[in-house]
């Protein structure tokens, strides 16, 4: 009797419990017809929101990009400039004045034609003021945004900028479709591209629709499904179990080994645009001293750290540009490893005695490895350091907003972003005016001086030992074998689906 | 059998404090130092191998020994200090404030220290020190349970009830009576503590809320080997081996103790 | 006292303890550094952006206004708006809660299933070599962390075997077998320690049993020792199995938590972590909140149950 009474409460709690648990069917996610085509993107770094201008992280553009959102003009995988909306363009003799023409057929995804006003909506927005300290820096030259016709735009700059058709590039050239309010923007984006958002299941997965009203060449694929990992290694044995069709970077490149020896899969090795950097906080007085930094530089042997933190893939920089910039210049070999003339600088510099820094860094992938390798090279010169994780939302205030640390270590993944060093109120707290100067007489002069000075520029911070450029990350992309169109070497914030088709 | 868990307990335990205080003094290699040989397999000089930074891995699990203890130590006995006062206090004051200390810790009880530790780490950043003061915290109440438990059991003895009529104060009588009787009780509590402490601290190490880079702790250790999990798969193998390996001592052992010191439960193992 | 009176009382306590464990949380999760405003304005944002933004999203008012005003939103049902994707919490944690209950509810079920007859043969056999190695085998299982566990099931069933997904999970709306290949690693490297756990349990009530007059009885009238202990043992063994499912609930929320990073399955504990991160300071009050009521509600229930099932509780007093 009893017993039964208590298996009967076990049973109803139980029954409760799966009677909440089925209550809520999800809907299928795809539409009708024949069977959809999808591809599934293994990806980590997710979005915090869905408004590039006003939200920061490299996940929303990752995701947005191209795919839901375009840009007046797009960098080609060799970074020339391509028209995307805008058919043509003019650039004044001056160099102040760009017009553009945006393409008869653009249309937003809900049939709205893409005209110079939805232009100028998305660019006013940022010109008074709305954005991210990224985005306002990249359109820090505009002026004014203007329609002069039903789709020519007339951008006006405060200076000559080199910087600024790049920009364009980029999400803050990105333009939404006027009729969405700006505040949905974070949760429904407005866009002209090839897909539309579909589902969004925060922790898991951004899905990506055909847009079916598309105005350019429609992409292959009717569902992207970016499907987020905390944990890398989830991600890849969930590519070697057969869950997915791209692994889009592969944050664990010792399981490189893994892919290349499995006929099913093709590894894709490119350059990527993240300079991981040893930065050093510029307030500190020891390492103000430029010979302290010198020594240190010298201290580190960068192919070591390579080797454990990355599994020996990655290209040694040396300054804060990659191989695929114009201006880039192998300057991987100003401080070579020599922890001799390490300790002999150091002395010089009066730290016979030692010095003591806090390293602190943000739980990435790539930083704590780092840390560990460039803790015990340091020791081995003297200089003791005390690692300290922070979790990247943590990392993120103490390092960036409050600049409390001696060093820290982080990828810096945006393109063209030698320029950082230059801004006022840097969270390096970095000052040198003839890098300054340097880069703004590039941004002003023409094509060729701008290649020259940047070269220039980034020689300069490489000689002042502005900061340790540990390693560029490789941009390693796992496929499986019926994927075609990726492309190889990340130009920008975006992973491009648009080109991507599979043989299937 | 019962003795069996004791001894068998009890050897687990002397291998890792063994361990540990070797590893105070020496250790094969520098536990913290990169080599030249990175992943390389168990043999000579690397007796279990290195690791993806060319660390020897033997060097590093005996210093895990160290921090491993240090934890387990550090919040077990924290948690018991704390712990077992209130306990005895809930008991001994009657009314209102005991029953409120009573409920109190029975609502803490449930609080899962995982969660605890999430909120801690991600307030103070991970590290040893957090992980011991979250472990530390979630155990309490395990300790409050049982002192009051115990307490409220020797209170209840005649001759408990006689000493409060010859007007000694109630302090004392926790202090002679209570606190010896109940001390096998919070010596066995303290050993299973010990356990679920070592394995909240690899849990917290693997998600990347506890210790540090600097700081060779098994759970850490467990986390990096992922990384290779395909390619040298035996450096996920020896951490969590000696997490197992400490865990069951420590188990092993409170087992043992409630057998040997609370005859009551003899005849049921 | 009555029954019903005890279980009245037991309810009102039950009541403070989900206010306190509210207030608890609540106090926690402001105390955390890290400000949400930072995380969404970036790496270059003034600290005058900051301030307004901390304004707009109301993070400036005083805490005991702003904690009554979550509670009297979260009793009926509203947690507040994700400060990221500016969804409602209760549907995040709603949509989540189906996968975390899934994940718990079958492995209690998977380890029920090993636990119960593991643990009887190892009473039963307990002179045995068997008996003892089963034993064994279950303190072995205890001081196995589960994520390790899992971790070595998806190298063997998923990675080199194939057999099974390495991960993910898919709803059983869309393909039900689908859905049961995604959980059976998970489910499994939960259930082997819940399983170690519980049958240990099994085992001394079990052993009690064998013990009593009425089962010597039973054996002496002629049933055989599993009909009599089938027979007249199971009220004993349920009894001390509501004890263990009371004190393991806890241990398996937890276990859960750190199986869904290593499985990518898509709960409340993978959601959890990612809002910590992102400092959404409404999605991580909701989802530990909604943990610890979970833990306190079958506490509670337990509880309850024992009150009808327990003869000693029976008579006594609270």
């Amino acid at each position: 009797m009893r017993v039964r009474r208590t298996l009967s409460v076990i049973v109803v709690l139980l029954t409760a419990v799966l009677l909440a648990a089925c209550s809520r069917p999800t809907p299928l996610p795809t539409g009708d017809g024949p069977d959809p085509r999808v591809l599934e993107i293994g990806a980590t770094g997710e979005p915090v929101g869905m408004d590039m201008i006003t939200v920061d992280g490299a996940g929303i553009p990752f995701v947005l990009l191209y795919n839901v959102y375009e840009t007046l003009v797009k960098l080609d995988p060799d970074k020339n400039v391509q028209p995307l909306l805008a058919s043509d363009w003019e650039i004044s003799a001056d160099r102040l004045t760009y017009t553009f023409t945006i393409d008869r057929a653009a249309r937003f995804a809900d049939g709205t034609p893409v005209d110079a006003e939805a232009v100028v909506h998305s660019f006013q927005r940022i010109i008074d003021g709305e954005g991210t300290g990224q985005i306002l820096a990249d359109f820090a030259p505009l002026t004014e945004a203007r329609a002069t016709g039903e789709r020519t735009v007339e951008l006006e700059l405060a200076t000559p900028s080199n910087y600024f058709l790049l920009a364009l590039t980029t999400p803050a050239g990105s333009v939404a479709n006027p009729e969405a309010s700006i505040a949905s923007l974070n949760t429904t984006p407005a866009g002209s591209g090839p897909y539309v958002l579909g589902d969004w299941e925060p922790g898991s997965l951004v899905q990506l629709t055909r847009n079916t009203e598309y105005w350019g060449t429609p992409s292959h694929f009717d569902v992207v499904n970016f499907r987020y990992y905390a944990d890398p290694n989830a991600m890849n044995t969930a590519m070697l179990s057969g869950q997915l069709d791209i692994v889009s970077n592969l944050t664990v490149p010792t399981a490189l080994g893994q892919f290349e020896s499995d006929e099913r899969f093709e590894v894709l090795q490119g350059y990527s645009d993240g300079e991981v950097v040893l930065t050093y906080n510029h307030a500190n007085e020891a390492l103000a001293n430029q010979q302290v930094r010198q020594a240190l530089n010298l201290a580190v042997d960068r192919q070591a750290i390579v080797d454990a933190a990355w599994g020996g893939q990655g290209e040694l920089i040396g300054s804060m540009v990659p191989p695929t910039d114009a201006w880039y210049e192998d300057l991987s070999d100003v401080y070579p490893h020599d922890p001799e003339r390490a300790r002999e600088l150091l002395a010089e510099a009066g730290y016979e005695s030692g010095l003591t820094f806090r390293l602190r860094v943000p739980t990435l992938p790539y930083a704590p490895p780092a840390a560990r390798s460039i803790q015990s090279q340091l020791r081995a010169v003297g200089v003791e350091t005390v690692i300290e994780e922070l979790e990247f939302g943590v990392w993120l205030e103490q390092i960036f907003a409050f600049q409390d640390y001696d060093m820290t270590i982080v990828a810096h993944v945006e393109p063209r972003d030698l320029k950082m060093y230059a801004m006022d109120g840097n969270y390096m707290n970095y000052e040198n005016p003839e890098f300054t100067a340097l880069i703004e007489a590039a941004d002003r002069g023409n094509d060729d001086e701008f290649v020259q000075l940047q070269s220039e520029a980034a020689r300069v911070l490489a000689e002042d030992a502005a900061a340790n450029w540990l390693f560029l990350l490789p941009n390693i992309i796992i496929t499986t074998a019926d994927i075609s169109g990726v492309q190889v070497d990340q130009t920008s914030l975006s992973f491009d689906v648009t080109t991507i088709a599979s043989s299937e | 059998m019962r003795n069996a868990s004791l001894w068998v307990g009890l050897t687990l335990i002397a291998v890792v404090v063994l361990t540990a205080a070797v590893a105070l003094f020496w250790t094969p290699f520098d536990p913290t130092a990169n080599g030249p040989v990175l992943l390389a397999p168990p043999g000579w000089p690397h007796v279990l191998g290195t690791d993806a930074f060319g660390t020897d891995v033997l060097s590093r699990l005996m210093s895990g020994a160290q921090i491993c203890l240090l934890v387990g130590v550090l919040s077990v006995v924290g948690a018991a200090v704390i712990g077992v006062p209130v306990g005895m206090a809930a008991a001994i004051f009657r009314g209102w404030v005991g029953e409120i200390l009573g409920r109190l810790s029975d609502i803490l009880y449930g609080f899962p220290a995982l969660l605890l530790a999430i909120l801690f780490a991600a307030a103070l950043g991970g590290s040893t020190w957090t992980a011991v003061m979250a472990i530390g915290i979630a155990t309490i109440p395990a300790f409050v349970r049982i002192a009051r438990a115990g307490t409220l059991e020797v209170l209840s003895q005649p001759y408990v009830e006689a000493a409060e009529l010859s007007d000694v104060g109630r302090t004392v009588i926790a202090v002679r009576h209570v606190l010896p009787n109940i001390a096998p009780m919070v010596w066995v509590q303290a050993s299973v503590s010990f356990g679920i402490a070592i394995l909240s601290e690899a849990g917290l190490s693997y998600l990347g809320l506890g210790s540090g880079p600097d700081n060779p702790t098994w759970g850490r250790m467990l986390r990096e080997a992922q990384d290779h999990i395909f390619s040298t798969p035996l450096l996920a193998l020896w951490p969590g081996l000696a997490i197992a390996i400490a865990t069951l001592g420590f188990n092993l052992l409170g087992d043992g103790l409630r057998d040997v010191l609370d005859p009551r439960l003899r005849e049921r193992a | 006292m009555s029954r019903g009176k005890r279980v009245l009382i037991r309810l009102a306590w039950f009541v403070a303890s989900l206010l306190l464990a509210s207030l608890l949380i609540f106090a926690a999760t402001n105390l955390l550094p890290g400000d949400i405003a930072n995380v969404l304005l970036g790496t270059n944002a003034s600290a005058e952006q900051v301030e307004a933004l901390r304004e707009q999203l109301g993070l400036n008012r005083p805490f005991p206004v702003r904690y009554v005003e979550w509670l009297s939103g979260v009793v009926v049902g509203d947690f507040g708006t994700s400060m990221v994707g500016g969804q409602p919490v209760s549907s995040i944690i709603f949509s989540r809660l189906e996968i975390s209950a899934w994940l718990v509810g079958l492995a209690t079920i998977g380890s029920l299933v090993i636990a119960l007859p593991v643990g009887t043969y190892a009473a039963m056999r307990r002179r045995h070599v068997d008996g003892v190695a089963v034993s064994a085998a279950s303190q072995v299982g205890l001081a196995v962390p589960s994520f390790w566990a899992g971790i070595w099931l998806v190298v063997l069933f998923a990675v080199t075997l194939r057999w099974l997904p390495a991960g993910g999970y898919v709803s059983y709306w869309d393909s039900f077998t689908d859905w049961v290949r995604h959980l059976i690693l998970p489910v499994a490297a939960l259930s082997i320690v819940q399983a170690s756990v519980i049958s240990r349990y099994v085992r001394s009530a079990v052993i009690d049993v064998l013990h009593t007059d009425y089962f010597r009885t039973a054996r002496a009238i002629g049933w055989t020792r599993s009909g009599a202990i089938w027979r007249h043992g199971m009220r004993n063994i349920s009894i001390s199995l509501l004890t263990v499912i009371g004190l393991q609930i806890t241990t398996l929320l937890v276990g859960a938590i750190i199986i869904e990073q290593v499985f990518a399955i898509p709960g409340l504990g993978s959601r959890l972590l990612l809002a910590v991160t992102q400092r959404d300071l409404a999605i991580v009050q909701g989802i530990v909140l909604v943990l610890v009521w979970a833990v306190l509600l079958i506490n509670f229930l337990v509880d309850v149950a024992y009150q009808f099932v327990d003869p000693r509780l029976r008579q006594e007093a609270t």
